[in-house]
């Protein structure tokens, strides 16, 4: 089994800390995204896993070894990278080898790997090309195909699909999800596109300025967010944030945010005065409902279209069904999913939830 | 845009060509007139019998062949030091960071702004007292002193385009820093290395300042001055042996352009390393 274990991983370059104490367990065969905004630290995290880079204090542990002191070549990874990195001089087929070759693999047998490893990735007819001459999405899969030959225990991808067309991406996540479940490895992924990492990850480490925010499955970043930060960075369009503060509305808890006074459905135990209120788009329900907004925003997108409302000095969000016939100005009545109300406490930005819920 | 007719360019074109290429045409015709046609009072320009008796007699009758070997032997070994030095130099000028790299940089590039006059007495000195003046190793470390810097500057800029993405690869994929140097940046600078020691080779082959100061024999001395003491005298200059010379020692060249010649071009053009 492979485990990749950071323990007390710091990197600093000269005065600038760029992760201050990274802690992080991706278990054997996992597939892990470390996401975050650029300058978070997540390319330095996966650059330090590769060798590339050397962290400043701490151990990695790939398996049973410590790493830091290992070259890259020693590590028994393979990464892709974000300019995929192929051998202009090489051909596709020399470049896809040029692991085994280090690795002193006989002719022979690096012909048979090579031929399993270009029948998987569809590459059979592209063996003789110059990676000039080979379109981006042709590019990526020599780029992985390079990775796999070797068979190592984890898999390294630097934002592997961020130069491709969106059509083209699409069809990459799918493959690399297949690629993944074919092969059962670990694999660690970069990326600051939160649509790749939802689809694909078993685990989501999102990362900002170096520190890890929040290390779960997908589901419960979208639902359950750990602080502020998560909350405002996962979902598109982004959930709404606004001050607010919990009283005690006669033995059940109630969130006052703006000019609106929310029952929620939980007693009114041990809470936070001060909170941040994290309400999700497809969680405001227009058309019936208590409270009345005005309509700022209308962006249709086909199947849905989203609506920027102004809910008498509160902005929020909403996701309405198909192609709406709302208008700029117009005034409309608006419920909200109470039990779905995120809440973060005000003093230290984490997610707070009543007890026993 | 409408297309200039060939003929109009042509036109403009071949009277310059001509023209810049009229001395080297005079000599290759004065190395093949016989001695009698060349004082003649009317200057012939297409001469009237050819004969090879000046290259027979420079090949035979001279130390031609002496300079020759030792230009050429001065231009390989002073392009060698040159391209393995500025290489390894360029590279770490490139990749890898320690205090004072810039600075160092732009300190290779001052000992271009000191004229050679200036260097040529302190250098004689330094070469005496260790014992290499008046050998062909003393000129390879003059002509190494003026070419690496250039030849460093211009590497540098040529590794600088190399993303250091695929090095990086390289070490993944199970290649050391010195595999990953020799696997793929060296074949991604070769156009700029070969541009490099062409550079270099032509400086060498052709330096004469440094060649007449610092040699004086004629087991040392190179085509440029050899050519130049053998035939010229305060009395007589032997204008058909110089000429033949001159040819013979234009051909290495000639031959070297024309082999990298696509190199060369694709070196010099070569901004664009796709990753």
């Amino acid at each position: 089994m492979v485990q990749v274990v950071f323990e007390k991983v710091s990197k600093a370059y000269g005065d600038t800390v760029a992760i201050p104490g990274l802690d992080l367990v991706i278990e054997s065969g996992e597939f892990v995204s470390l996401l975050g905004p650029s300058g978070c630290g997540k390319s330095t995290t996966l650059r330090m896993l590769a060798g590339l880079e050397q962290p400043t204090s701490g151990s990695i542990r790939i398996g049973d070894r410590d790493v830091v002191d290992l070259a890259p070549a020693a590590r028994d990874i393979a990464m892709v990278f974000q300019s995929y990195a192929l051998y202009p001089h090489m051909t596709v087929a020399e470049n896809i080898c040029y692991p085994l070759k280090k690795r002193g693999l006989a002719k022979a047998d690096r012909a048979i790997k090579l031929a399993e490893v270009a029948a998987l990735l569809q590459l059979e007819p592209l063996l003789a090309r110059k990676p000039g001459q080979l379109s981006g999405g042709q590019q990526q899969r020599v780029a992985l195909g390079r990775a796999l030959v070797r068979e190592p225990s984890v898999f390294l991808l630097d934002e592997p699909l961020s130069n491709l067309d969106a059509s083209l991406r699409a069809h990459m996540r799918a493959e690399l999800i297949g690629l993944h479940r074919r092969l059962g490895k670990t694999m660690v992924y970069v990326t600051h596109d939160q649509l790749e990492a939802m689809t694909m990850s078993s685990r989501i480490a999102v990362m900002r300025a170096g520190e890890l925010q929040q290390f779960a499955p997908p589901d419960e970043i979208y639902n359950r967010p750990a602080n502020v930060f998560v909350a405002g960075f996962i979902g598109t369009p982004a959930m709404a944030l606004a001050d607010g503060s919990l009283a005690d509305g006669g033995g059940h808890l109630v969130v006052h945010v703006g000019p609106l006074a929310v029952a929620l459905p939980y007693a009114a135990a041990a809470r936070p005065d001060a909170v941040t209120v994290g309400i999700r788009p497809e969680d405001v329900l227009v058309g019936e409902g208590p409270w009345q907004a005005q309509v700022r925003l209308v962006e249709p997108t086909g199947y849905e279209t989203i609506v920027a409302l102004d809910a008498g000095g509160l902005a929020l969000t909403a996701r309405v069904p198909g192609s709406n016939a709302l208008r700029v100005g117009e005034t409309v009545a608006f419920d909200l999913r109470r039990e779905r109300i995120h809440l973060f406490d005000k003093s230290d930005g984490r997610r707070w939830e009543p007890a026993g819920r | 845009m409408k297309k200039r007719p060939a003929w109009l360019a042509s036109l403009i074109t071949w009277p310059i060509v001509l023209l810049i290429a009229f001395p080297l045409l005079w000599m290759l015709i004065t190395s093949v007139k016989p001695a009698a046609e060349l004082f003649s009072t009317s200057p012939t320009l297409l001469p009237k019998a050819i004969t090879f008796e000046h290259y027979a007699r420079v090949l035979q009758d001279t130390p031609f062949l002496q300079y020759f070997a030792n230009s050429m032997i001065l231009a390989t070994s002073t392009t060698v030091v040159v391209i393995s030095i500025s290489v390894l130099g360029a590279y770490s000028l490139v990749r890898f960071a320690y205090p004072g790299r810039e600075t160092l940089a732009s300190l290779v590039l001052f000992t271009y702004l000191l004229p050679s006059v200036v260097l040529i007495s302190p250098l004689y000195l330094m070469l005496v007292s260790i014992g290499l003046a008046n050998t062909l190793a003393s000129l390879v470390i003059a002509y190494t002193s003026f070419a690496l810097p250039y030849a460093l500057w211009l590497l540098r800029s040529f590794m600088a385009g190399i993303p250091q993405d695929l090095e990086s690869a390289a070490m993944v994929d199970g290649a050391s820093r010195m595999g990953a140097f020799i696997d793929v940046v060296l074949p991604q600078a070769l156009p700029g290395i070969i541009s490099t020691a062409l550079f270099t080779f032509i400086l060498a082959w052709n330096e004469y300042l440094y060649a007449l100061v610092l040699v004086n024999s004629d087991e040392a001395r190179p085509l440029t001055t050899g050519v130049m003491t053998m035939l010229i005298s305060a009395f007589n200059i032997e204008w058909s042996l110089l000429m033949a010379a001159s040819v013979l020692m234009s051909v290495p060249l000639i031959i070297i352009f024309a082999g990298f010649q696509r190199h060369l071009t694709s070196g010099f053009g070569a901004g664009g390393v796709k990753g």
